[in-house]
């Protein structure tokens, strides 16, 4: 029974999960590593930094927030609705067959997005920081287009939940005449930001440039 | 002045985070593989700075709940991920990664621990590898001091039986006069 006193000494039981530490053997991180990840960190905006922000996004927080999270349900309960799709019937959706063996291999995640929606507000010269602030950010490539729905696979994800499949609804061929509004083809590579379920325009999603490219690269660096 | 505000800012937080960076990374390699831990190292940072007007004077606890927080999304979304991954697995075969749970080491005691309800196991760890007290692991777990404590002794209590069990199958009750190496 000497041992029960011994292992109700808590410094000895302290002194035994530590040797279990499975970090003991890590070495110290580099010191210009840390350096440049607190640079990396503090180049990302904050919401407090600014309290007297460019007029556009002034005030909009609050509901951005709002709308986003509605949308997340949305997008949520669409892609719960989406995944029961078709089997190998040979009409499967142009996405690679998962072979990890996973139980739910067999199920594709989809984002479904909509279109910019007619508004009388005025565009913003696109900058990295109001970019950072979207919910959903990828670079994708159109496979096609039918029914008014486009059909994005993504390539790189910048912000979001990853998705196999990304289905923007085009209600109107006549939406892609509005000013910054996306005119997708198939076969050609987008990069494609959302908030609350809807595509950014106004130069923030767009056929993928390097200036675009660049654009993303600083908003969503780290 | 909103530059002086920014300056003064930075140069705050940088010094706080130069503190965190080292123990929030290895509270991260003590949980998961360290790809994961990269990834939410830098997302730990990012809430951090966010946050920087909240960071309380005894900043590390705080930034373990932070940390633990931004590791349960990130094990949300690593599901998801995994289906992603499986895509370009053809083109960048994943490197394996050691799983922090191998490491050899005490194995009773890890088996201890993973015999434990994952609560008290988390208690025990921020307890003896984050060496924090019952006031600090509250702040991480966002409970009361008092909670902590009561929780802390009853995990304790039950380690110890767990361990007691594994060291000493039945029949060998004089086997374990020495230490163990």
């Amino acid at each position: 029974m000497t041992d029960e006193h011994e292992l109700d000494r808590d410094d000895d039981l302290r002194a035994r999960l530590r040797a279990a530490d499975p970090a003991a053997s890590l070495g110290p991180a580099r010191p210009d590593g840390v350096a440049r990840l607190l640079e990396v960190t503090m180049s990302h905006d904050t919401d407090t930094l600014v309290p007297e922000r460019q007029t556009g996004t002034h005030g909009r927080n609050p509901l951005t927030w709002l709308v986003a999270a509605a949308a997340v349900l949305v997008i949520a309960g669409v892609g719960i609705w989406a995944v029961t799709g078709p089997s190998e019937d040979g009409t499967a959706p142009p996405v690679a067959e998962s072979s990890d063996g996973a139980e739910d291999a067999d199920q594709v995640v989809i984002t479904q997005l909509r279109a910019p929606a007619e508004s009388s507000g005025r565009c913003m010269v696109p900058t990295a920081e109001v970019l950072g602030q979207q919910q959903v950010a990828f670079a994708g490539t159109v496979d096609e287009i039918t029914d008014g729905t486009v059909v994005l696979t993504p390539t790189t994800y910048y912000a979001g939940d990853e998705a196999d499949r990304v289905e923007v609804a085009q209600p109107d061929a006549s939406m892609t005449d509005l000013i910054g509004a996306v005119d997708f083809q198939v076969g050609a590579s987008y990069l494609v930001s959302a908030t609350g379920g809807q595509v950014t325009a106004c130069g923030f999603s767009g056929p993928a440039t390097p200036a675009l490219e660049q654009l993303y690269a600083d908003a969503f660096a780290g | 002045m909103a530059m002086d505000d920014d300056e003064e800012r930075r140069r705050r937080f940088e010094e706080t985070a130069r503190g965190l960076v080292e123990p929030l990374r290895r509270f991260l390699a003590r949980r998961t593989d360290a790809a994961t831990a990269d990834d939410v190292l830098a997302d730990t940072l990012l809430v951090c700075w966010r946050r920087a007007d909240q960071i309380p004077a005894e900043a590390l606890p705080w930034a373990y709940g932070v940390a633990r927080n931004c590791l349960a999304n990130a094990e949300r979304g690593e599901r998801r991920q995994r289906r992603v991954a499986a895509k370009m697995a053809t083109l960048s075969p994943p490197e394996v990664v050691p799983d922090p749970a191998d490491d050899p080491g005490d194995e009773a005691v890890t088996a201890a621990l993973a015999q434990l309800r994952p609560a008290e196991a988390d208690l025990l760890r921020l307890w003896a590898w984050e060496q924090l007290g019952p006031g600090e692991i509250a702040v991480v777990l966002g409970i009361t001091p008092n909670a902590a404590s009561i929780r802390l002794h009853r995990a304790r209590q039950h380690l110890a039986a767990k361990l007691r069990k594994i060291d000493r199958p039945a029949g060998h009750e004089e086997s374990r006069e020495g230490r163990r190496p």
